[in-house]
């Protein structure tokens, strides 16, 4: 949560978050062209400029395979979420390394010719009516660009500037990103590959990234399943004796908005499940210092009013509530963010 | 466990002591993970083969014929110790480049040719020096160099650039590299067909188009796949010439 714009807001955490992930980058690097070289039985090495993008490449496909297992890991297992936490910077610095390997490739292979190289990039390869010598280039091409344009908008500022259905749209694009990088190691370095094991890691990697995303899908149906309600004007989203002090129930409205209601010091109160920042559950977060926290970037919100504390400006919308009997129902029209709805007292009928 | 139980994670607080851990063998397995990747995926790669840029040799400067197949040729009638007489060398140019405005005034005249060399097994080339100090008239009349036919041929194999295919890239061939060798044959960088079977006894032969002018476009869609195709060969001193008929390309699975 910010009231202005700075490139990075730094805590403990996102200090430790980057380390850790530099250290891995920097290890998977020195070990691909530095030790590696050394235990390959080749008469003559491979040439540096070509080892060095093989080296950047490898990376920036395990870093971006990472990257999207952690989404659908924290959706399985919310003991994950940490994770999530600040992946925008694994992100960026995906970006960096593909951007690394791409250089290698262009001043390598496209240069040294009378032509520019990042012309010749395009017109070298026209094989595109088949398969077995596909200009591989282009996927590698639309990924990096993809890619760029992601990590460019990353920041919060543009979030706010884009609005955030906007910018998660954007931001989807990561998955045909994904499926571009698919293509272009396998119309490229896999039809050339006689050792299998690069194959068996690129085609475990891209099937853990589909693997994940369906079970955290299907798991998703199913919860969503149980949390749908019928069409009425009050829903009933559960008993009031199910309910925890600083926690959510969540129920899905049949105009599929979700909505979480938190019991608060033995009151009740509505609010969207949507965080403002990122569309994060916070239903599935808790309440911190009277404050609705979100369990993905710590955005924090007064139940009672959706707002978020002075100086922030975030809002969300509210819904209004009664309680019948210990059966907790909420009015499905919700209520424009930031509007102050009086907490309900558990148990009473209102 | 319970949402309740359930450490709650807020990345601005400190790290719940429940979850640290977890997070502690996460960081373990990633940072381990990502360099046991680095090695699996290095250690996977080809080997790229003996061709090399033979700057270990030194300058080579050889005497001999210009022949033009399109693509500039040496047949030497001067060698050295590297190069001996009766040698057909291909003749390029830095980079992705040729040496055909500096050769066609020679054609079928005695030049010197000085520069570095390129090898790989029986397939040699040699990157000329710029300007005069690559290639320059030699003194002497150039005697008659013969052609032999080998008749019309059906190979298997597959189209390189010879330069790349020589060690100015390790690796040299192969899809992945089909853009690289495209824009070294456009830049008239004289193409190799490595023929699956030695025709009469060399399993590199260089390429032309079927009436002795430079590789077809067409043939540009074949370049680094494995592919069948016929033409007349013809023996230029110990280089095979293969004058492709470029209707008779086809992949082969």
């Amino acid at each position: 949560m910010s009231v202005k714009y700075i490139p990075v807001q730094w805590n403990p955490n996102k200090y430790i978050y980057d380390a850790v992930m530099l250290l891995g980058v920097a290890l998977f690097l020195y070990v691909f062209l530095y030790a590696a070289p050394g235990i390959l039985s080749h008469e003559r090495p491979i040439n540096s400029q070509v080892h060095n993008a093989r080296a950047f490449g490898a990376c920036a496909f395990v870093m971006l395979t990472v990257i999207l297992c952690i989404g659908p890991l924290a959706r399985l297992d919310p003991r994950f979420l940490p994770l999530l936490y600040n992946r925008r910077h694994f992100g960026v610095m995906t970006v960096f390394v593909a951007i690394t390997h791409a250089g290698y490739i262009v001043d390598w292979y496209f240069a040294f010719s009378s032509s520019n190289k990042y012309e010749a990039l395009l017109f070298a390869n026209t094989s595109y009516s088949q398969l077995a010598g596909f200009p591989f280039e282009v996927f590698g091409i639309f990924a990096l660009f993809t890619l760029i344009l992601l990590a460019a908008t990353s920041h919060d500022f543009w979030m706010k500037f884009l609005s955030p259905p906007v910018w998660k749209r954007i931001h989807y694009l990561i998955y045909p990103a994904y499926l571009s990088v698919v293509a272009h190691v396998s119309f490229g370095i896999l039809q050339d590959q006689q050792n299998h094991a690069f194959t068996v890691i690129f085609i475990g990697g891209a099937a853990a990234v589909g693997l994940l995303h369906l079970m955290a899908a299907l798991k998703e149906r199913g919860t969503d399943r149980t949390l749908l309600a019928d069409s009425a004007d009050w829903v009933h989203v559960c008993d009031t004796t199910e309910m925890k002090d600083g926690f959510a129930k969540i129920k899905l409205l049949a105009n599929r908005e979700r909505v979480a209601v938190y019991l608060n010091d033995g009151k009740l109160s509505a609010i969207s499940n949507a965080c403002a920042h990122q569309n994060g559950p916070l239903g599935e977060g808790q309440i911190i210092d009277c404050l609705v926290t979100c369990p993905w970037h710590g955005f924090q919100y007064d139940v009672t009013n959706g707002q978020s504390p002075a100086p922030f400006t975030e809002k969300i919308p509210t819904y209004n509530l009664k309680t019948d009997g210990t059966a907790v129902l909420v009015d499905a029209r919700a209520n424009p963010p930031g509007t102050y709805v009086e907490p309900v007292p558990a148990g009473v009928t209102s | 466990m319970s949402a309740k139980d359930r450490p709650f994670f807020v990345g601005y607080l400190p790290t719940p002591k429940a979850l640290r851990g977890l997070l502690l063998a996460v960081c373990v397995l990633f940072v381990s993970g990502l360099a046991g990747f680095g090695l699996a995926l290095g250690i996977a790669q080809d080997d790229p083969g003996e061709g090399a840029f033979r700057f270990d040799y030194g300058r080579q400067t050889v005497t001999g014929v210009v022949e033009l197949t399109p693509y500039p040729l040496l047949r030497v009638t001067e060698g050295n110790d590297r190069i001996p007489a009766g040698h057909t060398l291909m003749l390029a140019g830095g980079g992705k480049t040729n040496v055909e405005s500096r050769a066609i005034p020679l054609e079928g005249q005695l030049a010197q040719v000085s520069g570095v060399m390129l090898q790989r097994g029986d397939l040699d080339m040699l990157q000329l020096r710029g300007g005069r100090n690559g290639i320059q008239a030699a003194e002497g009349d150039a005697p008659q160099m013969e052609t032999i036919p080998l008749g019309r041929w059906k190979l298997a194999g597959e189209i390189c650039d010879g330069k790349c295919l020589a060690g100015a890239m390790r690796p040299g061939r192969g899809l992945a590299h089909k853009a690289c060798a495209n824009l070294c044959l456009l830049g008239k960088v004289p193409p190799v067909f490595v023929s699956t079977q030695p025709v009469d006894g060399s399993e590199f032969l260089l390429v032309t188009g079927p009436n002795g002018e430079h590789l077809p476009e067409s043939a540009y869609h074949y370049v680094a796949q494995f592919v069948s195709l016929e033409g007349e060969v013809e023996r230029r001193g110990d280089l095979l010439v293969l004058r492709l008929d470029p209707d008779t390309l086809e992949v082969l699975e």
